[in-house]
């Protein structure tokens, strides 16, 4: 039996499937290796909410039959990897991180999945995350079923969520890759904050079948990964079409690098408020040069100014009141006061109250918004941003207080570029570009929608001049 | 469908006096300390929104958003 070494848990999946190929090692021993891994290391990190051992154990001796006859599916054939507790896998918990669900069983399992399983990527288990992915809000990062999602660059700190297990299982090399999902941020911020590269794809490009429902109009499956390239393998097996999803665009993503638009001709927008003074003050030396990396690839780079709108009560209206609706029969049953976040409970009862007036005013906003982005489109490619301002918070710290009391600029640059490419269903990318207090930071890419083959070659280059996705949290160097 | 119409860049500012800049540096209230308060945290954020929503100016023609398919 062939030994896994240490790198290979931090390896990409394009490393892995080469291994693979040459057998260096079977499908069944990397599978136990990384499953032994995720068992141990799993529950130091709040990151493990359900191991899939023996499955894995399965789909691995079918994968290692099918690599002797050399039938090759993907490239992310035989490649480990974990999924948000939000997807269903048939006949086994899924319980969104939250007690009030701990013993749900569904008798189907989620499209991503399902799609994946197909080409026989091997599903090692579920991952924590925030209690029904945040709800309308939440105030503290223990608001899980598993306990507070911890960063494994510090364990003092939060990995950020709602995606809180799938950051830590990839920076922590317990899995190659991740399914998480986003609203409003919960790939884009436990990516930041782990320093794993994570991608939002346009809405509806993504089935969302089997997973939990937090808002209709705004919920988005996507890969967390070491690498841009490992997000463009991953979204290329999990997008596409899927009737039983009734806001799939029926389109498919097919990752093309070698059919990538010459870098020279991609017009990236900013706003240099964001990097100069909205940013952490620890973290602006490794934002600037970020940006320089950026500007080095040869884009062309410009000052925008994000279209004024009032994001933030526009998709908080729109989060509250469609998650209060969905949630109604937990709400109105008082099973609801299970759940651990007091304000998450809060703002799931007042959301009922949300009169129909203000939720079709801010999807009467959500209209011009997207019109607005079509015409700053229509000048620039890509948006760049920080895709948090800072390093990850102390676990303690409430979340929805400001991190300093240093005085805020005047002028709001692209802060509201979270809310508001969700708001369009626009896809983002997050890639580590350094350190601040000794934590990953990220800068976020946004593009036109279904425009993830820019945003990758983008990435791409960007991590081909840098290494920041290729750190390892201490403890884990070699 | 009807037709758009343009709001004057004053107009939008006056709509949006509240900027997201102004309102982050706004002190922030106290935490809440029982799920009474939390309730009515909740309730107030709701009305701060709904306000802040009825403040932006909207064409009458203007439809809700109900395609994201670009």
């Amino acid at each position: 039996m062939a030994s896994i070494p240490d790198d290979i848990f931090f390896a990409t999946i394009t490393e892995l499937n080469q291994k693979l190929k040459a057998k260096e090692f079977s499908v069944v021993e990397l599978t136990r290796a990384f499953s032994d891994r995720l068992e141990r290391l799993g529950p130091r990190y709040n990151a493990l909410a359900l191991s899939l051992r023996q499955q894995a154990y399965r789909a691995a001796k079918d994968i290692d039959g099918d690599l002797k006859r050399e039938r090759y599916r993907s490239p992310v054939q035989g490649i480990p990897f974990g999924a948000k507790d939000l997807l269903s896998y048939e006949k086994e918990p899924t319980t969104w991180g939250a007690r009030p669900y701990a013993g749900q069983v569904f008798d189907y399992t989620a499209t991503p999945l399902k799609k994946l399983g197909k080409i026989g990527a091997v599903l090692m288990g579920k991952l924590a995350m925030v209690e029904l992915a945040g709800g309308p809000s939440y105030r503290y990062a223990n608001a899980s079923l598993t306990g507070p999602g911890l960063n494994p660059w510090d364990r003092t700190r939060w990995s950020g969520g709602s995606s809180s297990g799938s950051g830590i299982a990839v920076a922590a090399g317990l899995v190659t890759f991740a399914l998480g999902s986003e609203t409003s941020g919960s790939i884009l911020t436990p990516s930041a904050f782990c320093g794993v590269t994570g991608l939002r794809p346009t809405y509806g490009l993504v089935s969302r079948y089997g997973a939990m429902a937090l808002s209709w109009t705004l919920d988005k499956i996507g890969p967390m990964c070491r690498s841009a390239e490992d997000c463009g393998l991953v979204l290329h097996e999990i997008a596409g079409a899927d009737a039983q999803d009734p806001a799939s665009a029926g389109k498919s993503f097919h990752y093309t690098p070698q059919f990538s638009r010459e870098l020279k001709t991609i017009r990236v927008g900013f706003a240099p408020v964001d990097f100069d003074e909205w940013a952490e003050p620890s973290a602006r030396p490794d934002f600037a040069k970020a940006l320089e990396a950026i500007r080095s690839l040869g884009v062309e780079v410009t000052e925008v100014k994000l279209p004024e709108f009032p994001y933030g009560p526009t998709i908080s209206t729109i989060v509250s009141s469609e998650a209060a609706a969905i949630f109604e029969p937990l709400i109105q049953s008082g099973k609801v006061d299970q759940l651990v976040d007091p304000k998450q409970i809060a703002g799931l009862k007042a959301g009922l109250e949300i009169p129909a007036k203000d939720y079709l005013k801010a999807m009467r906003i959500r209209s011009l918004i997207q019109d607005a982005f079509r015409d700053l489109f229509a000048d620039v490619d890509v948006l760049l941003a920080p895709a948090r301002l800072g390093p990850a918070p102390k676990i303690t710290q409430p979340l929805d207080r400001p991190l300093s009391d240093r005085p805020l600029p005047k002028t709001p640059g692209l802060t509201a570029l979270i809310p508001a490419g969700n708001l369009a269903g626009f896809p983002a990318l997050s890639l580590p570009c350094g350190f601040a207090d000794g934590m990953p930071i990220a800068i976020q890419l946004v593009g036109r929608p279904f425009s993830e083959n820019t945003l990758l070659a983008i990435g791409k280059a960007f991590q081909d001049r840098t290494n920041f996705h290729r750190h390892r949290p201490p403890g884990f160097e070699t | 469908m009807g037709t758009k119409i343009k709001f004057t860049r004053r107009e939008i500012a006056t709509a949006l006096s509240t900027s997201a800049a102004l309102l982050a540096q706004s002190p922030s209230p106290p935490l809440p300390q029982n799920p009474d308060d939390e309730l009515k945290a909740a309730r107030e954020s709701n009305r701060q929104n709904s306000e802040q929503l009825a403040k932006f100016p909207l064409p009458m023609s203007t439809e809700p958003a109900a395609h994201f398919k670009a």
